[in-house]
Formats: C-alpha cells, structure tokens, sequence
C-alpha cells in the first residue's frame, strides 16, 4: 500500500501524522477519555504509563496534563512512563527504561512520586502474537496481570486502571476477576479501534483492594502467585492439581466511545472528504523499529534464504 | 436451559502436535487426540475428546506407554493402549483432564515413568504423581519472568535439564534437582520460541524471533554454530540420528532438515540439507521423526498432518547421470567434441536417445550399457523426438519434412520395424506432435512455419508403422500448435494464445472448430479427456503454460454436419511457477506438475501440497516426465529425464511407501465466511465453499452423518481481504473481497470426477486501481430464475444496484449512491408487501432503509411474490441512490451479521454486533403511510462476551443460531419476536466468524462453523 493510500484508508494514521503523534493509538486514548474523562479530573495529580514505548500515550498524557493548565497544578503533576525498550524523550514525561514486574521499577516510581500513590495507571502494551489465538490470549492477558500487579502496589483507592484487551475467549475470566479489585469495569471500544480487530480496552473505575491484602512485587514470585494472596476466585494454589471445572466469569457492559463526528477506522476515505484540509502526503512520525529479525531480512533480501539448496 | 443436543459430526483445524508410537502417529488434534495406522492406509484407528475447552499443545509417551497430554492449563494422563487404542470409539478420556493454574507449555515423564514434571509458563517445574498429586515444584530464583517456550530433558532418574526460553532472547538452561543454574545462553534476538536438548545431553537447539538457529555445547555453554535459511518463526526442533541432524518447522510452511557437521570437534556447521513445503500459507507447529523408517511427520495450522519421506530427498541413489565421456566409456561409441544430446524418450526396457549428428542411441536398464543404434545424417543438428511407449514405437523427425519410425521388440533388444518418411507437402516442419489414435494406429502431426502451409496428420499403423490415412487440415489463423489430444474422430491441438483447434478427421475440408483464449495465458501445454456424463457431454482438462487450468465440457454433433458447442466449467490458476501438464490420479485427486525457475514440481491440486520437487535448471531444458504404470507394485512413480550442464539425468521419484498426508487440512488461515449449496445434494452429500484470510476459496462437500470433508478446488482468483461468499441460487455463487473484487460463480455438478467452478462474470469496477473494499452483497432473481439484481455496499459507505442479465452475462448498474463516510458492512434486498426494499447497516451500528421499487426497471411478480419482473424500458442512465425511509440505531458500535425472515405479516431483521448484542427489529407495514416501520423487539445485551459474528435463522423462523469471538455457538428460540437463549456449546475453533446451516431430507439440521477451523455440528 502507497503512502497516500494508507492515508486514504487510514484516517487516524494520517492525523496521528498530522497532529505529532508518534502512532494513532493516541486517538484511543483520547476517545476512551471523551467518554470517561479520567483525565479532565483537576485533582489528576500522578500518573504511570505501562508499556508506554513508542510513547503516543504518554503524549496524550503530557498534553492532557500540562497544556492549558495552571502552573500550580502543573507542579503537582508527574507522568512516568515505563517499558523494556528506550524511548525517546516526552514534554513533562519521565522516562524508565524498565521491567514492570521488578520490585526496583516499583520503587524508583515511588520515589519520583514522593511516596505518594498514583491516580491513574494505563498500559497499552501487546505481545508478539503467533498465530495460536488460545497462546496469544493467554500472553496477552499475563501482560495485564502484570501491569495490575504494579497497579495494585502504586495506584491509590479509587484509582483508575485502563489497558489493552483482545476480546477472546477467555476475556469474561479477565472481567470476572478484575471485579474484584474494581468497583466498575466497563469494556471500551473506541472509533479509532477497528471493528475487524478484536481489540478494545477495560476501563476498571474505582480500585478498591481487599481490606486485609497487601500486595508485594517479589521476583521469585510468578504473577499467578502474586495475585494468590488476594482471592481472585480463580488464582489459588494447591498440592493437587485441580478436577476440571469452568471457571467464575462475567461479561462486563460494551462501550463504543467517540462521537458521532469521529473519523470511522474501518471506512475507506474519499479525497473529497476532507473539506479543504490539506491531502498531502505526509512522512511517518515514528521511524521503522530494528526488529530481531533484521539479520534474516538481510538475508533474504540478499537472496540468501531461498528454497533451494 | 435445556441439555445441549447440538452434537459435533466433524472437525478440521489446527493440529499442534504430532509422535510416532508404534505403529502409529498420535496427534493432538484441537482438544482430540487422533491416533492413524500409516501403515493401514492411514487409517484413523482412535480419536478422544482429552480435554473441554483447551487444545492439546503438546505430548509424551513413556516407556510403559502413558500418555501425558498438555494444552494451556490442563494436563491429562492415560493408558495409550489400554485407555485409547484398544478401547472403543466412546472411552470418556475427558473425566482424566485436571486443570493448573498457570500455562503449562511442556510436560515429560520422569525416567522410571512414575512422576511427570511439568514447566509453567513462569519457569517452575511441578512433579507429580500420575493421578495429579503434586510431590513437588521447583524454580529457578530469579527467573519468574513469562516463557513463550521451555522443554524438559529427562536424563535420568536424577538428571533433569530444564531449557527455558525467555522472551529477552536468552535460553536459561538449569537443573531440576538443585533448581541451580547452568547457563543462560545468550546471542540470539527477540522471543525464545523453541528450545530442546539432544538425546545424550551435550547440545542445545534454539531458536527465536530472528529466525535463526542456533546450536550450543551445553559443557561450556558456547554457541557452537548458526543455521540460517527459514523465511519466518521458527516453532519446533528435534534433534534426531544421534544429535547430528536436526528438524525443524516454521511458520514459513516448511520442514526443514539440517545436518550438524563438525571439523574435529574444533569448529561446527548447520547446514540446511532438506526443505519441504509441507504445509498451506503458514504455520507448521508439530514435527517428530520416525528414523528407521525415515519418515517425518508435521503438523499445522492447516489442520494438515503430513508424513514426509526423508531419505528419498536428494538421494543419490535415485539418480543416475551421464556426460557424452561417461556414455562413450561406457559403450565403444565415439562422440564428437561437440556433440550433445538432442532428444530422448523412455521406454520399459531402457531408454532411446538421438544426438546432434543423428547417433541414436539406446540405454539399457537391466544391463545399463549404452549401445549405438543407428546413425541418420538426415537428423543431424535440429531433431525432435515422440514415442508411444506402450508399442514400443519411437519417432524422429526433423525441420527437412522427414520422419523416421522405429518399433523395438518389447527386451528392446532388435528394430523389429523400421520406417522412413517425407512429406512433400510441407516446405519445413518446425513440430511434430504424436499421440495414440485407437488400437491400431498411432497419429503424428507436423506443421510448418508457414501459415498457409497445411496442418498435416499421419494416422500410421502400429505394426507395420506404414500410413494408413494424411489428413490435411486448413491450419486457423494464429496457429501454432503445442500439444494433442486424440478423441473418437476428433484431434484436438493446443496452441499459443491459449486456444484449442477442433479438427473432424471424418470431414478434413471443414474448417477448424476453434476454442479462442480459454485464460490469460499462452501455450497450452496439455489436453487430457476426462469423462463423459450423461448428457454426452466430453470433459476435458486443459493446462496453459502460464499457470491457467481449465476444464471444458464439449458437446461433438451426432453427424458430422452439426457443430461442436463447448462450455468452460471450471477455471483456475496454479499457487505460483509454470504448468507443463496436468492429470487425474487413481484417487481422482487431480495432479500439476511444471517449473517454478529451476525447479521441477509434481503437485497434488486437490489437496494442495507438493509430491516431489527437483532442481533441474528450468522450463528450457530438455525434459521429458514419464508415469509408471499405476497398475504395477512398482515403487517408482515418475521418471523425470533432463539434460544439465550437458549431462543427461535420470530421476526416479518414487512414491511414498505410506499416505503422503493423513488428514489433508483446509484452509492455512481463518475462515471468514462459509456457504452450503441447500437447493441438492450431490451423491447424497452436501457441496460447500468456504473463503478464508488466505484469500483463496475452497469447493469441497462433506457428508451429512460422519461430517467428512472432501476436498475439491482452490480457487486463487480473489487477491486480498476475502468478506463474504453465498451461493445465491443452485448454479451460481458471489464472492466479494478488498480491491472491489465481486466474482460471480457458476457451479457445474454433472460430472462425477467432482463438481466444478468457474467465473462467469465479475463486477466492473469504479477505478483502474480500486482500494474499496465490497463488505457485502444480496440478491433478488427475476421469474426467469437467471437474472437478477444484486445491492454492494462499501467500504466508503458506498451503495450500488446492479442488474445481471445472465443472456448477455453482463453487469449492469442502475442506481449508486452513497450513504454517508462510514463502512457498510452488511445489506439485504427484500420483496416485502409487493415493495422492493434494501437495508445496509453500518460500522456505527445503525440499519438503514431504502424503499427503491420505484427506481430500478422491474416489478414484484404477480405469480412469484419473491421474485421480480421487467417492467420498464431500461435506458442507460444510472439513478441516484433515493434518501433512506428509516435510519435507526441498533447497535453501540459494528453490526456484524445480519439476517432476515419473513411470515406472513412482518419483515424480521435478527442483527449480531461487535457490542455482543443480538436484536431483533420488526418491520410492519403502515397501510396509511404505505411505507414500513421497524421497531427493535428485543434486545439481547449480553447475547455473547465477545463481538457477534453470525446469526443464521431456521426452523422456519422459529430458531436463531448465533456464533461469537468468544468461541460459544448458541442457539435461540424466537417466540413473539422475544429472543431466548435455548442452548450453547463451544467450539475449538478460534476466531469463530462464520455459520450456515442446512436441513437435509431426514429434517436434521447440519451446521457449518468456521473460524480457525471448520466444525460440522448437527442439531
């Protein structure tokens, strides 16, 4: 597909593009919090973005928080962003490079914090899939239990909690046990989000822990092992392995967010439609990633992996 | 809710693993375990359901035969022999599953069979009894982190290696007893995605999201070397013939075969030494290998599982080659320094060869001594070389108009006949055609350059190899003829520009009966009879050099006065590469074979999957392939000669001494949308097509009491986004796809090798480069049961009326509009209350109305309340889509499926949405206004927990079958317009996206479910 193409059947691609985003996931971001307004809340003071890298989030999050604002508020505002890869530098962001599940990534946003607890933590990461959808799933929703682990460490009661989901099978499992901690989880669907990919994103409202748990990140322990302490119905460990028996689940309320005037991600756009707005092409903000294959494409380009031998 | 009574017939999908027991292949198959015999024909001798939900992702076998099976979080254990292979068909293995709390992604026995350990997908190690009584666990401290793979290796009782590959690209190796660390290899890039360990312990394969893999010496924890050669992910390895060869499977669809080679134990080599495209479009997940035998065995997403013959792969063995020197040492013939070899031909006794000075030379098999023939000046340079191998005839002929024939005693051993000919009719001769012409005689056709030379054939007998009849032909214009076919008084010529001459030996004045341009391809390069129905309709197989096959159903005149009519039944074009040829096999699988640049392919059609493969340098060369006779418990199947490097090959490829698959798979990816020719059976089974993300669809039936799926066709016309495909009357299908693709099928079940599929026509489209995609498509016939007017909307919210005139086989658009900017991802033509009305529903969840019956020329039938008639006059002028009646919100966001029903009174719309909702709007007709109005009935919120992907109405509108993301089938009863849910059940296939549903004649309902997969369900 053609650059101009790719505009022409992406409209959140191109105002991504448009507007300085590093990827369109930012509009989900946005229209998540038409809906919500998590962010509009002027007592919003500290804020975590998981799996933050390319970084569009986190660029949300910065204009959100700081852009027509008042300067005391801004000085009680703090984002850090965290992922694994590096990522480059965000207005009013902070920056770790870092394993989520670690103790030290726990503590070090802490002290940027001041030992204060977060307001709002997102995460908008996804794994490598493979093709196994059940694997994919699985994975998938491990990140998530990972990030609400750190969640469950930082975020104050009340607190909001909003990450990436794939609506597969098993998603009902993920709802039933996120009741538990929250007083409200809603799946949310963005316009920006295309209705062919199975993805949407809980928004868990009002953190409400168990009365008597106290979370603690442990590197010896295993997610499953972490959350074992807090009932969440499923997650308890015993030295049998269990009879078969279909586990608690629940469907949490549909809903689509963005308006009526929000660009449609599955339509194909006429050039006419854009009422005068510039069609030209633009380059892409973010520059291709270095993937781990690079070497094997290298090779094939060079004609060095064919079939014959 | 009631009992479930939806019951499972059959299923096809992804098969994750596979091991040879015994006699057998255990595969898991989705949640079953299937068990063949290959050496019974690949007999499926066992199949159990081992787990509810979960997929069998991989298993073991111990020494006392149990089987430990592992998917997600379950694992189960049993007794192969006493609990599976010798019990009956229904042994409850299901009541074994037991469930763990985390992902277990390996799981083996423990050297003495009494434990089995089992590795989570956060890097610990449960021990357990065999009844699921955990005795112990281990970890590594430190090493929590999520695993996409590990493998346990079993040394001994008290040696356990546990390979675990992280997704930061290192490979932890450590010790189970003292739950200490090894190594932690590190040097790849990206996920760990497989990771196992050599029968005696000293190696390690790996392999990761770079695509490479990569051997270690597990003393020193070195990386010892680097295989390179997969095009995508690798997802399984073995280690196999003491550690030094490897297997492996990825998701570039091949198997690949690599010998691990060592210079003194100093420096260490992977070198690729096999590669077989095993499986469809992608992933190939399982792989074992069966090393007395040579055998592998795969398994894929295809739900393919495919034993591949290992040794036979570049055998030397099966190869003979000869240069002009290794000829002449082996006889007393003397070659000149230039002197190469022109043509060849094999027969039973040996082969027959002619080089550039006219030597004929003979090779024979049984004593393989080379012998001088015969010397004819006449062949000297240009010659080319025919034979018909059951005669022992061979003939020779040369650009001067000669001929030379030559019959040899069955030994080969004499020239029991010997004939020379010239034409003096032709000026030159640039080709000579032969074929068998009946019992008695053989016909040798041969054409000049010059177009008004005549096309001459030569009947000859077979004895006495002396003319018995010339027929001289007027030669069409832009003639040039490739191949023949013989058939009762009728020779039939391919030739360039994909045509077929039909010439009458009975009337040779009569001109040519001329089939012109059958593809978009050139040469033809293969005319085959297949059958005769019982219409005397002759089929033919007819394949173009440049990919195209078609089968054409010719109907001959009872007296040579009346004329051939032809018709093109079936349509299609190869994967990729050049097309020599093309047959039916005694299974009446329909096998290809031709070039993919230097290779020569042999492939099996029907199934989609290569027989043999053969670097021999290209299409240009001399070769020439040579069946053997299927009748013979002969091993050889196929005899390719061609010449390399001036070098005559010899390559026998043999056939597979077990099934070359034991389950033949469907689609590489998901089925995106599946439909049921209802109106007949065919042999008393159902004929359906399904259209999946590869893009491709695939004709097949299946039977309606065990649910067997046979294969038929893939058709490769569509070439991105496949959305939809429906068979909209008993002869015609429409399939529409991305780059505004809308095919309109026409479906031939008259013959019995297997009904049959062509384009008839395809929808114009907007631009020379269209991006649109067409969501959706519906139909309403006119009385005549052929034309029709089909609604397609976009996905720029476009909307069209076209009118088909089946006469004329054109398209022709009468209104077009635009409903808004959003997609379309559904409509529907209805005939309601004598009105014609269309409905779309949009991405945003809204269904909309349209009443066109006054915009398009025609009228609801008096006589067929369904179905419309002309009316008025059709000028050329294309209407503007008139404004909507009604535009009502149904859905939160994606209106995924849509289905309507009428009874007597009302217009039923039953809409699924990405909102996991179902509803039910009920259109009245509002006699005052003259128009309908609908009202959403009821409203199911909850309908699914994921996105609602199809909804099929039966039983006369009295049930409501519903498929859902979250892999639940459901079936509701709809009393006064009132869903209620009925009954569930789940299906192993993922990504469920698409039903139908037919009634046969016993009034069971059989139900098609695909997605990752394909289940038949009755009900």
């Amino acid at each position: 597909m053609g650059k101009s193409s790719k505009d022409k059947r992406d409209l959140y691609y191109r105002k991504a593009k448009e507007q300085g985003y590093r990827a369109r996931s930012a509009f989900k971001l946005l229209q998540l919090n038409d809906q919500f307004h998590f962010l509009d809340d002027t007592n919003l003071k500290r804020v975590v973005d998981l799996c933050a890298a390319p970084g569009s989030w986190s660029q949300v999050l910065s204009k959100k928080l700081f852009n027509d604002t008042t300067l005391e508020q801004q000085n009680e505002r703090k984002i850090v962003a965290v992922d694994l890869q590096p990522m480059s530098p965000i207005d009013h962001v902070v920056t770790l490079q870092a394993d989520i599940t670690h103790p030290k990534t726990l503590k070090r946003i802490l002290e940027i914090f001041g030992n204060e607890k977060a307001d709002f933590v997102c995460s908008d990461g996804a794994p490598d899939v493979t093709g196994l959808h059940d694997l994919d799933e699985y994975v998938q929703q491990q990140l998530i239990m990972s990030a609400l682990q750190l969640t469950t460490c930082i975020l104050k009661e009340g607190g909001t909690f909003v990450a990436k989901i794939f609506r597969g099978r098993d998603i009902d499992m993920l709802y039933s046990q996120l009741g538990y901690l929250f007083e409200n989880v809603v799946c949310a669907k963005p316009k920006s989000s295309r209705g062919t990919s199975l993805e949407a994103f809980i928004v868990c409202l009002g953190y409400k822990p168990p009365s008597n748990w106290k979370p603690r990140l442990d590197v010896d322990f295993s997610v499953e092992e972490f959350f074992s302490t807090c009932n969440l119905n499923k997650l308890q460990i015993s030295d049998k392995l269990q009879d078969w028996h279909e586990e608690e689940r629940k469907i949490a309320p549909f809903m689509s967010c963005g308006d009526l005037q929000s660009f449609d991600s599955d339509a194909t756009y006429r050039l006419d439609d854009f009422k005068g707005d510039s069609i030209l092409s633009l380059d892409p903000v973010q520059s291709p990633t270095n993937p781990p294959y690079k070497k094997a494409l290298e090779l094939k380009r060079s004609g060095k992996l064919t079939r014959a031998i | 809710m009631a009992e479930t009574c939806m019951k499972e017939l059959s299923h096809y999908g992804p098969s994750l693993c596979v091991k040879f027991y015994k006699n057998y292949v255990v595969s898991g198959y989705g949640p079953f375990i299937q068990i063949y015999d290959y050496h019974d024909n690949g007999k499926l001798i066992h199949k159990s359901k081992m787990f509810r939900k979960n997929k069998i992702h991989g298993l073991s076998v111990s020494s006392e035969g149990k089987l430990l099976v592992f998917g997600s979080r379950s694992v189960s254990v049993v007794d192969l022999d006493d609990d599976l292979i010798n019990n009956d068909e229904n042994v409850d293995a299901i009541r074994f599953e037991k469930l763990n709390s985390e992902w277990i992604i390996n799981g083996e026995f423990s050297a003495n069979g009494k434990f089995i350990y089992l590795l989570t997908s956060y890097n610990k190690v449960l021990i357990c009894d065999l009844i699921g009584n955990v005795v112990s666990e281990k970890v590594l401290p430190g090493e929590r982190s999520i695993l996409y793979s590990g493998s346990i290796k079993v040394l001994s009782n008290d040696k356990v290696l546990i390979n675990a590959g992280t997704v930061m690209g290192g490979v932890l190796i450590w010790d189970l007893s003292t739950e200490s660390k090894i190594h932690n290899l590190l040097g790849h890039e990206g996920s760990i995605f497989h990771v196992t360990v050599s029968d005696n312990g000293e190696l390690v394969a790996s392999c990761s999201d770079d695509r490479s893999i990569r051997i270690w010496d597990i003393k020193l924890g070195k990386e010892l070397c680097i295989g390179w050669g997969h095009t995508a992910r690798i997802w399984n390895l073995k280690f196999f013939s003491n550690g030094t060869k490897l297997v492996s499977v990825s998701e570039d669809s091949t198997c690949r075969i690599w010998d691990l080679r060592s210079n003194n134990n100093e420096t260490f080599e992977l070198r690729l030494s096999q590669v077989h495209e095993a499986h469809l479009i992608k992933n190939v997940w399982g792989v074992d290998i069966q090393e007395e035998e040579n055998l592998a065995v795969t398994s894929g997403n295809d739900g393919r599982i495919k034993l591949i013959d290992i040794k036979d792969y570049g055998d030397p063995s099966n190869e003979i080659s000869f240069s002009m020197d290794d000829i002449s040492e082996k006889s007393v013939i003397k070659f000149n320094k230039e002197e190469i070899i022109k043509g060849f031909h094999q027969f039973k006794f040996g082969l027959i060869a002619i080089t550039s000075l006219g030597k004929i030379i003979k090779f024979d098999f049984e004593t393989e001594v080379w012998q001088l023939i015969s010397v004819y000046d006449k062949f000297v340079s240009y010659s080319s070389t025919n034979a018909i191998v059951k005669h022992n005839i061979i003939i020779f002929s040369n650009n001067k108009c000669d001929l030379l024939l030559l019959k040899f005693s069955s030994d080969g051993h004499d020239i029991t006949v010997k004939q020379e000919l010239h034409l003096d009719e032709l000026s030159k001769t640039n080709n000579c055609l032969v074929e068998e012409f009946n019992e008695e005689s053989l016909l040798v056709c041969l054409e000049s350059p010059n177009p008004r030379d005549k096309f001459i054939c030569l009947q000859i007998n077979n004895e006495t190899l002396t003319i018995v009849e010339k027929y001289s032909f007027t030669k069409p214009e832009n003639f040039v003829s490739s191949c023949l076919e013989v058939f009762q008084h009728y020779i039939l010529v391919g030739s360039r520009f994909a045509t077929i001459a039909i010439f009458d030996k009975r009337n040779v004045d009569k001109s040519a009966y001329i089939i012109k341009r059958l593809n978009h391809g050139d040469t033809t390069t293969n005319i085959a009879y297949v059958e005769c129905n019982e219409h005397q309709s002759h089929l033919f197989s007819v394949t173009n050099r440049d990919g195209y096959y078609n089968f054409i159903s010719i109907n001959f005149p009872s007296d040579c006065n009346g004329s051939i009519t032809y018709k093109v039944i079936h349509s299609n074009k190869i994967m990729k590469g050049f097309l020599e040829g093309a047959f039916f096999n005694d299974k009446g699988e329909y096998i290809t074979y031709g070039f993919k640049s230097s290779l020569f392919y042999i492939y099996n059609e029907t199934h989609c999957y290569e027989i043999a493969s053969q670097v021999c340098g290209g299409a240009h060369r001399q070769w020439k392939l040579f069946p053997c006779d299927s009748d013979e418990e002969e091993e050889t199947q196929f005899t390719l000669i061609y010449i390399k490097a001036s070098r005559l090959h010899l390559k026998r490829i043999n056939k597979l001494s077990v099934p070359e698959t034991l389950e033949s798979g469907l689609h590489g990816r998901e089925i995106r949308d599946v439909t049921i020719l209802k109106e007949k059976s065919y042999n008393d089974e159902y004929i359906f097509c399904t259209g999946s993300e590869d893009t491709t669809l695939k004709l097949g039936q299946f039977n309606t009491v065990t649910g067997k799926v046979t294969n038929h066709w893939t058709e490769r016309k569509h070439v991105s986004g496949l959305q939809r495909c429906k068979f909209i009357s008993e002869k015609l299908m429409i399939s529409s796809s991305a780059r505004e693709e809308l095919l309109l099928w026409e479906i031939n079940d008259e013959f019995q090798s297997g009904p049959y599929i062509t384009i008839r026509q395809t929808l114009p489209t907007s631009s020379d480069n269209p991006d649109l995609r067409i969501m959706d498509f519906d139909t309403i016939f006119l009385t005549n049961g052929l034309d029709f007017i089909v609604s397609t909307v976009y996905s720029d919210s476009g909307v069209k009326i076209w009118y088909y005139d089946h006469a004329k086989n054109i398209f022709k658009l009468l209104i077009e509009g635009r409903y808004s900017t959003v997609c379309i991802l559904n409509t529907s033509l209805e005939i309601f209350r004598n009105q014609v009305w269309l409905f779309i529903a949009t991405t945003d969840g809204q269904l909309i109305t349209y009443n066109i019956t006054d915009y398009i020329p025609f009228a609801v039938s008096k006589e067929e309340k369904s179905r419309l008639v002309a009316q008025s006059v059709m000028n050329e002028e294309i209407i503007g889509l008139p404004l909507p009646i009604g535009t009502m919100v149904v859905h939160q966001s994606g209106i995924k499926t849509m289905n309507i029903f009428q009874d007597d009174n009302n217009l039923k719309i039953y809409t699924g949405g990405d909102d996991n909702a179902i509803g039910i709007i009920v259109f009245k007709y509002d006699q005052t206004k003259g128009t309908i109005e609908g009202n959403i009935t009821s409203f199911e919120k909850n309908a699914g927990s994921s996105t609602i992907t199809s909804c099929v109405v039966f039983n006369h509108g009295k049930n409501l079958l519903s498929t859902s993301v979250d892999q639940i089938v459901r079936i509701w009863t709809v009393e006064d317009d009132i869903l209620r849910l009925s009954e569930q059940k789940y299906t192993t296939c993922a990504d469920t996206g698409a039903a139908d549903i037919v009634t046969d004649k016993n009034d069971s309902n059989k139900l098609l479910i695909g997605g990752v997969g394909l289940s038949i369900w009755e009900s």
